[in-house]
């Protein structure tokens, strides 16, 4: 575009040159023409150059513009072609979208008939199934009451059966007892004629014992008599016999008397001086029993006196604290009865003063009473007066109003007899008269009766207004009483007062104990009838026999008893399977259990087979004992007899041999046998005696047989020649 | 029975308590684990599902008791019924399922049927039987077996039937009581309580 510009700049310039040279070139011809005909010719080719050069970019871009335009018309084309068909297609679509919806449209449509249809089933269907549940209730409910009935029925079918149940064991238990009762009517029957039999033949016994028993009687009166007749013999053999012990006691007896004589009388004699001596006693104890009481006095009189002195002094000086001229107790009785006077007197004159002052209060009273009965009338005066002046205004208003009546009246009639004929109007006027009179006379009876009443309520209210005054009166002549008491007796009504007040306080205070205690009983009482508590004077509990707790204490106490005997029978087991004890003993326990313990067989069983087996093996090992021992025993003496030594192993590996011929028990050689399995020889003192013989056969010739041998000989040469 | 009449009788409340107390026990028997679960059927009654037992001695023992109690009802002679539970080892009482019943006593002379409909009365009765079943979640566990008793109050004067005795109150040691709901049948009136030993641990 600026190029543009520029070249219609450039144009616009060209153009107002060439018109510029176009006007002057003849006059620039004519002037110029020789010198700027070169410059304006070159000038003209370039313009005519550049506009030609113009021309052709401005066809150039012609062409472009119009192929542009071309093109663009093209796409244009092509656009509005695209824009068709796509505007086509959405057509289509849209009428395809169109015959959707309404193929949507009459789907809803057929869905909603179908649902309303079916809506309608499902109520048709709801009712149905509500007809058919209650069909269902209702047959349920016979089924019920049918079931019911049927469980009654079988209830009592049970019961009935059961009844005949026990009515047949019943049956069959009394034939029982009775076959029982027959069976042993007939034993009893066999019994008494056994019976009967013994009895015969225990009363012949009987007859004979009888008989036995009168000769034995007899026999016994007979010993009896005898016996007697011993006895007294023999009590008289024993009183001879004393008679005589006692004759030979005599002279003793006699010496004893003379003795006992003495002593009693020198016994006399002490006793009344005893008695004398007690005497002398009982007055020194009373004398004692005085003194004593007389030092109490003694001590009380001096107390007394101390503090009479003390009196006396006291009272002395009384006289000096009161100031009073009291020397002696006279003296203090004459002021005493100064005294004395002198109160009599004072109370003379208080009896007196309170006697005026209670005439001047009852005078008081009195007048109070006189005043209030004055001032009472006085009222009553003023309320007559008052009354009687509200009469004559009321009077005075009726006089006013008659005469306004009367004057109104008269100027009726006045003007009645200035308009009226004389006897024309005279009956209507007479009549009229009469009527206005008689309403006249009502009105006025009227105004009395209220006037009656008026009055009537006045003296009402007097009456009243009175009762009124003489209350306040009484009150406050009481409160001026009150006053006037209370002047005198204050303290007494206080106190009475505080006293009601106290007594209101404790009152209260109890009241409110009394309810606290009320209600904690109330909750006790609440907590224990919740508890169960009950009163044994209007209530009693009870429950049945046969209730399932004493079923359950019971059912306990047996499995108890049954696993306590289990209990002890297994210990018993135990214990004696402990024991071992004999094979026998255990079977035969074994065997008894069985039948309650069962399990128990198998074990004892085996055991009794281990013991066996233990047994005979034990009794195997005792007795290969005792043979290897004999054996050895047997052994060890050959070997001593035959070679004359005793082998004895002392210790591990040691031996001591013991020669048959040996001197003394102890001459004994030891061997020692070493780790190789070689015998050395120890040291022993009898060995040292052998000392030759080592040397020559252990050391030279190193055989121990011939060592051994040796010294047998030895030994046994010396034995024998010894 | 009574569904068709429109009062409530003394004969037909005497019948509407002993029915309760007998489901009652039952159901009482049965959350506590008294007897095992599963000698228990389930029934329907007041319109809710109850437990009643088959055991053939349970049963004889419980119908003896409330047809017993029914008559009592009907003499309105009873004061207080009650469950006992006793532990069997150390024959203590573990808890305790107390009924006060006060009965109008006008019932008696006056014969003619109260206004009171069936509904109510075995709406409150099945609200108590629900209330009963709640109370397990607090009561403490019964671990060791237990036996139970039913004890009936009555006045002093009343005679004492064949097959009862005279017995103790059975009270709890230390306790704690509940008190529960009531219902009425406008002649008779139960007051429901139980009391359990206090567990030294809680």
């Amino acid at each position: 575009m600026d190029l543009e510009d520029d070249t219609t700049v450039l144009t616009t310039l060209k153009s107002f040159n060439s018109f510029i040279s176009g006007s002057e070139p003849p006059q620039l011809l004519s002037e110029h023409s020789a010198g700027n005909t070169h410059l304006q010719s070159r000038f003209k080719r370039s313009m005519e150059l550049l506009e030609a050069a113009e021309k052709v970019q401005s066809k150039n871009r012609y062409l472009q513009l119009d192929q542009e335009k071309k093109q663009m018309e093209l796409s244009h084309k092509r656009a509005r072609y695209e824009l068709e068909r796509a505007a086509s297609d959405r057509a289509r679509d849209l009428e395809h979208e169109v015959d959707r919806r309404q193929d949507l449209l009459g789907r809803i449509k057929k869905l909603e008939e179908r649902e309303t249809e079916e809506a309608k089933n499902l109520s048709e269907q709801v009712e149905g199934n509500r007809s058919l549940r209650k069909n269902l209730d209702g047959l349920n409910r016979n089924l019920e009451e049918r079931d019911t009935r049927l469980n009654t029925a079988n209830q009592t079918i049970s019961s009935l059966k059961d009844e005949i149940r026990e009515l047949k064991q019943k049956i069959q238990n009394q034939d029982s007892t009775v076959s029982a009762q027959t069976l042993e009517n007939q034993e009893l029957q066999e019994q008494l004629d056994l019976q009967r039999r013994k009895h015969q033949e225990v009363s012949l016994l009987c007859q004979s014992l009888q008989a036995a028993q009168t000769t034995c009687s007899e026999h016994i009166i007979k010993i009896k008599e005898l016996e007697r007749r011993l006895a007294l013999q023999e009590q008289d053999f024993a009183i001879v016999k004393n008679i005589k012990s006692e004759v030979a006691k005599v002279p003793d007896l006699e010496k004893d008397l003379k003795r006992l004589r003495e002593d009693n009388a020198f016994l006399r004699e002490s006793r009344e001086n005893c008695s004398l001596l007690k005497e002398e006693v009982e007055g020194l104890r009373r004398k004692l029993e005085r003194m004593e009481k007389t030092k109490e006095e003694l001590v009380n009189m001096e107390l007394e006196k101390e503090r009479l002195l003390d009196k006396l002094k006291a009272w002395e000086n009384i006289g000096q604290s009161t100031g009073l001229n009291i020397r002696k107790p006279e003296d203090l009785s004459r002021e005493v009865i100064q005294m004395q006077q002198i109160e009599i007197s004072l109370k003379e004159q208080n009896y007196t003063l309170n006697s005026r002052v209670r005439s001047v209060e009852h005078s008081q009273s009195e007048l109070r009473a006189e005043l209030s009965q004055q001032r009472g009338k006085a009222l009553e005066e003023q309320k007559k007066r008052e009354a009687q002046d509200a009469l004559v205004r009321r009077l005075q208003k009726r006089v006013l109003l008659l005469t306004k009546e009367r004057d109104g009246m008269r100027a009726i009639l006045e003007s009645y007899d200035s308009e009226l004929a004389p006897t024309e109007y005279s009956p209507q006027l007479g009549k009229r008269l009469r009527e206005a009179e008689d309403v006249l006379q009502r009105t006025q009876s009227h105004n009395a009766e209220m006037e009656g009443q008026l009055t009537k309520a006045q003296e009402e209210t007097g009456t009243l207004k009175l009762q009124l005054q003489t209350v306040q009166l009484e009150l406050e002549s009481l409160k001026k009483q009150q006053a006037s008491a209370s002047d005198g007796n204050t303290l007494a009504t206080k106190e009475e007062v505080n006293i009601l007040r106290q007594k209101i306080e404790d009152l209260e205070a109890e009241r409110q104990r009394l309810e606290e205690q009320n209600n904690i009983l109330e909750m006790r009482l609440e907590r224990h009838n919740l508890q169960g508590d009950y009163d044994p004077v209007k209530t009693r509990v009870l429950h049945f026999k046969m209730n399932p707790t004493a079923v359950a204490k019971q059912q306990r106490h047996q499995d108890v008893d049954g696993l306590r005997e289990e209990v002890a029978r297994l210990r018993e087991l135990v214990r004696s399977l402990q024991d071992g004890g004999a094979a026998v003993r255990l079977q035969d326990d074994a065997g008894a259990h069985a039948a309650g313990l069962g399990l128990s067989l198998p074990p004892s069983k085996e055991v009794l087979d281990l013991r066996k087996q233990m047994e005979s093996s034990e009794l195997r090992n005792q007795r290969l004992k005792e043979v290897f021992q004999r054996k050895i025993q047997e052994f060890r003496t050959v070997c001593y007899v035959l070679t004359g030594y005793q082998i004895d192993i002392t210790t591990e590996n040691q031996y001591r041999l013991t020669s048959v011929y040996g001197e003394h028990m102890d001459d004994s050689l030891l061997f020692k046998k070493g780790s190789n399995g070689s015998m050395q020889l120890m040291e022993t003192e009898f060995s040292k005696t052998l000392g030759e013989m080592v040397a020559l056969h252990l050391h030279h010739q190193k055989s121990m047989p011939a060592f051994l041998s040796a010294v047998t000989l030895d030994l046994f040469s010396r034995q024998t020649a010894i | 029975m009574t569904s068709t009449l429109k009062g409530i009788t003394l004969k037909g409340s005497a019948e509407l308590v002993a029915d309760f107390f007998s489901f009652g026990i039952n159901s009482i028997l049965y959350q506590r684990g008294i007897y095992p679960p599963e000698t228990f059927t389930r029934v329907t009654h007041y319109d809710m599902s109850l437990q009643l037992t088959t055991d053939p001695k349970l049963k004889t023992y419980l119908t003896n008791v409330v047809s017993q109690l029914k008559e009592w009802l009907f003499e309105c002679s009873v004061q207080k019924f009650v469950l006992v539970i006793t532990c069997l080892e150390t024959n203590e009482v573990l808890e305790r399922w107390q009924f006060d019943i006060e009965c109008d006593k006008s019932a008696k002379e006056i014969s003619a049927p109260r206004e009171k409909s069936i509904k109510t009365i075995q709406d409150e009765i099945r609200s108590v039987i629900r209330q009963v079943t709640a109370t397990v979640t607090f009561l403490p566990l019964l671990e060791t077996p237990c036996a139970f008793d039913l004890l009936v109050y009555t006045d002093k004067d009343l005679m004492v039937p064949e097959k009862w005795e005279e017995s103790g109150p059975q009270i709890i040691d230390q306790s704690e009581e509940v008190r529960l709901r009531s219902f009425t049948t406008s002649i008779h009136k139960v007051n429901s309580m139980v009391a359990y030993k206090r567990t030294d641990s809680a």
